[in-house]
């Protein structure tokens, strides 16, 4: 296999997940959906050796949430994987089997935005504190701290003068 | 103090933590800048050893906590629980403008706004970074405190009173004419 270096041929072998973009040089972003990411990834690891993800980014749009697997190869080229969810169902495949490291990304974005990954295999707080309450999502746009929730940190100033 | 009374191994107690202060320093969600200047003090330029300052790792060895950096919700807990490590007499530095007062992130949804509303704290220090003389300074000022306490005899003496509860139909200051 010759690895395709020119960012040309890396567009036209993922236009079959979807619409591309060539945004910059080295970078390609494609749109897809959420039932052909996990070939799109598999494709682009084996043929075009994209092996390592960079980073998985979360942009909140309103109706939909928009996530972002940004992957790069040796050849220095970063493709884009844009996924839209709606927000009524946030629901995603995961994709720990595939990229070891995006689980520890997946449970990030679950933490902050409350996107299921389903499949993962350890869904559980990574950022935010344990005493968090259940159910609230920082990082959404709506999203508004609750006076009447307790959200973690030193309750009382009594309790620290009895401590002293 | 812990000790009481002033014989020959409490003064030899006092003399050797006002001589020999060790230090351990809590980053508790702060950018690692004030971090950097501590970094400083400890190089051969500004060498805090020569004031018998030393940087210790576990805080049950140490007699001053410096924190950096705003407390935020998840470190406010293990923040008290490092301070409460820490034996008697212990003095807390709240260094740079985070530290002392929250800095820019004051008021954030993920953070407690200050170090003073976790631990009480003895010396603030502002600057974003504080200066490595700043640092030493506010050290040196710690051990001026550990003195005078040790002087009255605990840290009671320092707190602030409360006011004396106002007289029935006198009339304040404010309201004299």
């Amino acid at each position: 296999m010759t690895r395709p270096v020119n960012p040309e041929t890396i567009a036209e072998r993922v236009q079959e997940f979807g619409a591309v973009l060539q945004v910059r040089k080295n970078r390609i972003a494609v749109k897809t959906d959420p039932g052909r990411l996990h070939d799109a990834i598999t494709t682009i690891q084996a043929v075009l050796g994209f092996d390592r993800l960079i980073t998985i980014s979360t942009v909140d749009r309103g109706g939909t949430f928009e996530l972002l697997y940004h992957l790069i190869g040796p050849h220095r080229i970063i493709v884009s994987l844009a996924v839209d969810i709606p927000r009524t169902r946030p629901v995603m495949p995961t994709m720990s089997d595939l990229l070891p490291p995006a689980g520890i990304y997946e449970r990030q974005i679950h933490d902050l935005f409350g996107i299921v990954f389903e499949g993962h295999p350890d869904l559980t707080r990574v950022v935010l504190n344990e005493d968090w309450p259940a159910g609230e999502y920082p990082m959404r746009k709506d999203w508004k701290p609750d006076p009447g929730h307790f959200y973690g940190g030193i309750k009382t100033e009594e309790e620290l003068k009895c401590q002293k | 103090m812990a000790v009481p009374g002033n014989g020959i191994s409490r003064r030899l107690v006092s003399w050797a933590r006002i001589k020999s202060p060790w230090i351990t320093v809590y980053n508790s969600g702060g950018c690692n800048a004030c971090d950097i200047e501590i970094i400083a003090c400890l190089m051969p330029r500004f060498d805090v050893e020569r004031f018998g300052i030393l940087v210790r790792g576990s805080p049950r060895h140490a007699d001053i906590l410096i924190v950096t950096g705003t407390p935020t919700l998840k470190q406010a807990s293990r923040l008290r629980r490092v301070w409460e490590q820490i034996p008697e007499p212990k003095y807390v530095i709240a260094l740079g403008a985070c530290g002392s007062s929250g800095g820019v992130f004051r008021g954030l949804y993920q953070v407690v706004d200050r170090v003073e509303s976790v631990i009480p704290v003895d010396v603030y220090v502002a600057g974003c970074p504080p200066r490595p003389d700043e640092i030493i300074n506010a050290v040196v000022r710690c051990i001026d405190l550990l003195r005078e306490d040790t002087a009255h005899g605990g840290k009671e003496w320092r707190q602030k009173k409360p006011l004396p509860a106002p007289v029935p139909g006198e009339k304040s200051p404010a309201e004299v004419p």
